[in-house]
């Protein structure tokens, strides 16, 4: 029977081979990927909404490992911004878009740090729901932009078409909460 | 038999001591540091050996073998309102550079490029931009501000798919005499890694095909030249070649991919996927094992062509 030392050494190994490994794969060159570079998918603050009332969303947007897009305020003017494009819609009015913030990093073509957006991006909208809602299911289109890169290329500039569905019910049906984790991290006004 | 003393009991056995509390945790982080250490090292080792063993052992295998494809042909309108035709420079070293003016690694490359025109023209030589921006006023500007001195014209979708400009940009092709494709290089090089392939293709023939070229910097899986296949470039299903389908197996197939959904977030069917989004490399491949599956099916009853 294994002592517990003995058990601390073995996942020690484990864990050193397991970053050896990953950073072979790194520095020995580039692997082609048919995966896309961003997803994305939004999610409501709560299970429902009222009429003429506000609404919150969110788009979670995963940035592949190794890429990066650009800050919806980019460094560079050359650079092609993030962003949140939502469909005109006559029952759903933006109000506000609100935008994580960048991680500034270096890059061999620029001689400041450029802010960057890398690993999973949370961007909120706030909306406010039209005056006169009968009951029912609404669709909501956007489209979350971006133009990605890696450390040594970059990709055309892309777009995820996202499609929220969007519940209207009864002011006197109490709306529940949901991703409190995500909107937690968003300021909205 | 004689009997053995119970190990406990031995002088070895009282001797051993055994880890205090305040030693272990140091003797651990000692051993994880030198673990780290050694990670490092091996890493360190595999780059040099990558970059002075495998590389150059993959570069003396890039040598010619009669395989290099020629460039295809294209005629465009350069920023300056100048025909821009691939054929008027059979005969010449060509850089063709697909690049665009938001890419940042793409625009480090060009005062290298500007310098390589000025150097090897009266040799031969000439730069050609193949910007994939989607107006030319940003191109127009930036040409202006860096005095560029080689022609410049505005891509397309298919010409990019043509050359198999799949990786990003800047995506640089270094063509011979010959009109054939040489090297091509993903991603922003140093261009003293340019200029060694331009030297190399400039000292050989016009009319041959160069047998001992030596593709320069580092080789990487994206550096493998794939041409488009024009028949499946410009497909009803764009990226799928339907040729061998006879009419009606073409709508059969193109039911299918109205029936599948693609993966890649869109939500849309593979076939609307492919005629909204020709750069998703997911339906791109998805519709294209469809075709394959399609073929193989005996039980559709219908054979291709």
């Amino acid at each position: 029977m294994q002592t517990s030392k003995e058990r601390e050494l073995r996942h020690m190994r484990m864990l050193l081979w397991g970053w050896v490994l990953m950073l072979m794969t790194t520095s020995l060159g580039r692997a082609q990927n048919n995966n896309p570079v961003v997803e994305a998918h939004a999610v409501m603050a709560t299970d429902a909404a009222h009429a003429d009332s506000p609404v919150k969303l969110a788009v979670l947007a995963q940035v592949a490992a190794g890429y990066h897009i650009n800050d919806h305020k980019p460094s560079l003017d050359y650079l092609i911004a993030t962003e949140l494009k939502v469909d005109p819609s006559e029952q759903f009015t933006v109000k506000n878009v609100i935008y994580p913030k960048g991680t500034p990093k270096r890059f061999a073509f620029s001689d400041v740090p450029l802010s960057v957006y890398e690993g999973t991006v949370v961007v909120g909208a706030l909306l406010q729901a039209g005056k006169v809602m009968p009951a029912g299911i609404y669709t909501l289109k956007a489209k979350f932009a971006y133009q990605a890169c890696n450390d040594h290329a970059c990709l055309p500039p892309a777009s995820v078409p996202l499609t929220v569905s969007i519940k209207i019910v009864p002011r006197n049906v109490p709306l529940k909460p949901v991703e409190s984790d995500v909107f937690q991290r968003i300021q909205f006004e | 038999m004689e009997e053995q003393t119970p190990i406990e009991n031995t002088p070895q056995a009282s001797k051993a001591p055994e880890s205090s509390p305040q030693e272990t945790p140091m003797a651990l982080r000692a051993k994880l540091l030198a673990g780290a250490l050694l990670a490092v090292v091996m890493v360190v080792g595999l780059y040099y050996i990558n970059h002075y063993w495998i590389a150059p052992a993959v570069r003396a295998q890039t040598k010619s073998n009669g395989s290099h494809p020629l460039a295809p042909a294209f005629s465009l309108t350069d920023i300056t309102g100048k025909p821009l035709k691939l054929s008027d420079y059979q005969g010449k070293v060509v850089v063709l550079d697909f690049w665009a003016t938001w890419c940042g690694p793409c625009r480090i490359e060009i005062p290298g490029f500007i310098e390589m025109q000025k150097r090897y023209a009266a040799q031969g030589f000439t730069m050609i931009g193949i910007s994939m921006d989607e107006s030319p006023e940003p191109v127009v500007e930036f040409y202006k501000e860096l005095q560029m001195n080689y022609p410049v014209a505005i891509g397309n979708d298919r010409l990019g798919e043509l050359y198999g400009v799949m990786q990003g940009y800047p995506t640089t092709f270094v063509i011979g005499r010959d009109g054939r494709i040489y090297a091509k290089h993903v991603g922003a090089y140093d261009s003293g890694v340019f200029e060694a392939e331009i030297k190399e293709l400039l000292a050989a023939g016009a009319a041959d095909e160069t047998q001992d070229f030596h593709q320069a910097g580092q080789i990487f899986a994206d550096d493998k030249v794939e041409l488009g296949n024009p028949a499946a470039i410009d497909s009803e299903v764009p990226g799928v070649d339907l040729t061998k389908l006879t009419a009606d197996q073409k709508e059969a197939y193109k039911k299918g991919l109205e029936g599948q959904q693609c993966t890649c977030g869109c939500k849309f069917s593979l076939l609307k996927c492919r005629r909204v989004d020709r750069n998703c490399a997911t339906s791109r491949k998805l519709a294209q094992d469809q075709l394959e599956a399609f073929l193989k099916d005996k039980s559709s009853g219908v054979t291709a062509k």
